[in-house]
């Protein structure tokens, strides 16, 4: 038991709603409803909340902000689009400012249509959010009591949506590090990251059927480049970094000089390259903050 | 009985009443709103919950002045449960909060950072009254020892009504209910996030809320220390001032925080400190009797206190036996 589903905290989001199903959405808190009597609050700050409730469909105003709560929400979490607006587009689907349901920006968890979602149905989903919120804890707590066996394997092209997810949890963590939101890692789109697979072999971290770490690497000439190393951030510190370098390396027998890239004020991954044997050799300005350090090792 | 013992019940059941206070106060907040409200044992639901969550920070050393805000909560319930000096648990609370404040002040948010300056508001409004309470208690009973206190033959209150009261409106602050929620915004005003605790999730946010179980139980503590001498009347008075600051948090809107700090320093100037006038007044004719009570509650005094605590109580005691 992990508490988690008697004490569902909520944050509540208005992307871009008539205020139809937000009106819908606070009047379960009223007497009539009262949601509190199921342990939810209406919390107001992501860093408390386990479920996201967004009503209303995304615009280019709204899909930082969406992004943006959703980063800063602690795991465990859930998101529960509200109303047809929320879950599709609904009828501002074709509308030149909207890019779609909240799916077009985060994953989504359960969907409740409506025009407004009445607040029967908004109980009801955020019922069953426990239920997701319940399963993604214990994946989770069976992958960390799973750690020593971890596998390492190639990557197919159908784990391109799981290593895309992964690689924004883990690329969150180093936007942090960096104070910059506009990493190419988090930029990625889908369609990119499987194209990328035609061209790069890709090593992931198995445990359980879940995926919690990835790495790619791409020959050049007599050079294969080590690049994108991802590790979900409840697996860091368990070497984990380390052996999918090792593993990548593998897969380029012919390869005899091995480079790798990382930014500087990320002195984790550094390290983690200093470890698998790899030397500074290059830098170079990205932003004001950032440099790129270019890392490079020779085949023993 | 001992007051070793006393700690370890301290230590022990303050989480567990806190935490079922804490229960209680939402399920009675939730009546008074006509709605059915959580199960009592919702806080400690919460607080497992958040045991199981990403612990996300800004900088790690804000986790750290939390885990000493929680010690500190603990070493001033310990201190008052285990009938110590009452000057030294004040200086213990304050430390406390203080170090709640650094911890906000650590994860640099505009939100936590009015929390933290609301918070330090917050302190300056409630201390005078608080250091009041301790001198009044002090003008009746000739010691600050909590232990001498407790076993005072008389009804404090009667002596201290003002006090009383003023130690009341403390309370509504200490326990950051409205009127005075302004560092740290519970219930559904959202205008500073979370306030003081915004930039904290996941064990430390649990940390947190144990801190306040423990710090509640501390206070209800005091509470029952103006009715020491009928223990059953102490009980249902803690009780009663509970539910009583629930129904002011239902009934009042919040206040200003200008508006907070004149008030709390008004009533600490009326109530508080025009009781130990009247006090002082009252006992100034037999003076020459009262010094030599004085002289004996003092070695009384210094017996339960630790020694590095001995000393500044007793230049205190000092002083105030001279100014009588």
């Amino acid at each position: 038991m992990s508490g988690l589903s008697k004490s569902p905290w909520i944050i509540h989001y208005d992307a871009s709603s008539c205020n139809g199903c937000d009106i819908e959405v606070l009047a379960c808190l009223t007497p009539i409803f009262d949601v509190e009597r199921l342990g939810v609050v209406n919390t107001g700050n992501p860093k408390h909340a386990d479920i996201f409730l967004v009503t209303g469909a995304v615009n280019e105003q709204s899909r930082d902000v969406i992004r943006n709560i959703y980063n800063q929400m602690p795991e465990p979490k859930v998101v529960v689009a509200v109303g047809i607006c929320a879950s599709t587009g609904g009828i501002f689907r074709e509308c030149y400012n909207i890019s779609g349901g909240i799916d077009s920006v985060i994953p989504v968890d359960v969907y409740v249509p409506g025009c407004a979602a009445r607040p029967e149905a908004i109980v009801d989903g955020v019922v069953q959010a426990l239920g997701v919120l319940e399963q993604k804890h214990k994946d989770t707590q069976a992958a960390v009591s799973n750690m020593d066996n971890v596998l390492y394997l190639r990557a197919e092209k159908s784990d391109a949506p799981d290593i895309l997810a992964l690689q924004k949890t883990a690329g969150q963590c180093e936007a942090e590090v960096y104070n910059e939101e506009n990493l190419p890692a988090l930029q990625q789109t889908l369609g990119e990251l499987q194209n990328d697979f035609d061209q790069a072999v890709f090593i992931k971290a198995v445990v359980n059927g879940k995926i919690i770490g990835s790495v790619r690497g791409q020959t050049r000439d007599d050079t294969a480049l080590v690049s994108g190393i991802s590790v979900h951030p409840y697996f860091q510190r368990h070497d984990i970094g380390r052996r999918l370098v090792e593993e990548v390396e593998k897969a380029f027998p012919n390869a005899k000089r091995f480079e790798a890239f990382t930014g500087q004020p990320n002195k984790r991954s550094l390290h983690l390259l200093g470890r698998a044997g790899y030397q500074e050799f290059k830098t170079e300005p990205f932003t004001p903050a950032i440099t790129w350090v270019y890392l490079q090792k020779e085949r023993q | 009985m001992n007051s070793w013992i006393r700690i370890l019940i301290y230590l022990v059941a303050a989480p567990i009443v806190g935490g079922l206070l804490a229960g209680w106060d939402r399920r009675i907040s939730a009546r008074m709103q006509s709605r059915q409200g959580p199960p009592i044992r919702q806080p400690f639901y919460d607080v497992q919950k958040l045991w199981s969550k990403q612990n996300i920070v800004v900088r790690r050393s804000q986790n750290f002045y939390i885990g000493f805000f929680l010690l500190m909560v603990i070493f001033t319930g310990a201190l008052f449960f285990g009938g110590s000096d009452l000057l030294l648990v004040i200086f213990a609370l304050t430390l406390a909060a203080i170090f709640f404040v650094l911890g906000a002040y650590k994860a640099s948010s505009p939100y936590s950072f009015i929390g933290a300056e609301r918070e330090l508001i917050q302190i300056m409004a409630y201390e005078p009254m608080v250091l009041l309470t301790a001198i009044g208690m002090y003008m009746v009973t000739k010691s600050f020892a909590v232990n001498d206190i407790a076993n005072h033959p008389t009804l404090l209150v009667l002596a201290l009504p003002g006090v009383f009261l003023g130690f009341l409106y403390t309370l509504e602050i200490k326990f950051r209910k409205s009127p005075f929620d302004l560092s740290c915004s519970h219930h559904a005003h959202q205008e500073l996030v979370r306030g003081i605790t915004t930039e904290f999730s996941g064990r430390t946010l649990a940390l947190i809320e144990i801190a306040h179980w423990y710090e509640n139980v501390f206070l209800l503590g005091w509470v029952y220390l103006f009715f020491a001498s009928m223990p059953v009347l102490g009980v249902a008075m803690s009780l009663f001032v509970f539910v009583f600051v629930i129904l002011v948090d239902n009934v009042f809107a919040r206040l200003k925080w200008q508006t907070a700090i004149r008030s709390a320093w008004i009533v600490a100037a009326v109530f508080g400190f025009g009781n130990i006038l009247v006090l002082s007044l009252l006992s100034a004719k037999p003076a020459i009797p009262a010094a030599p009570a004085a002289a004996i509650a003092q070695p009384a005094a210094s017996r339960t206190v630790p020694a590095a605590a001995a000393t500044p109580a007793l230049n205190n005691a000092n002083v105030i036996a001279q100014r009588n």
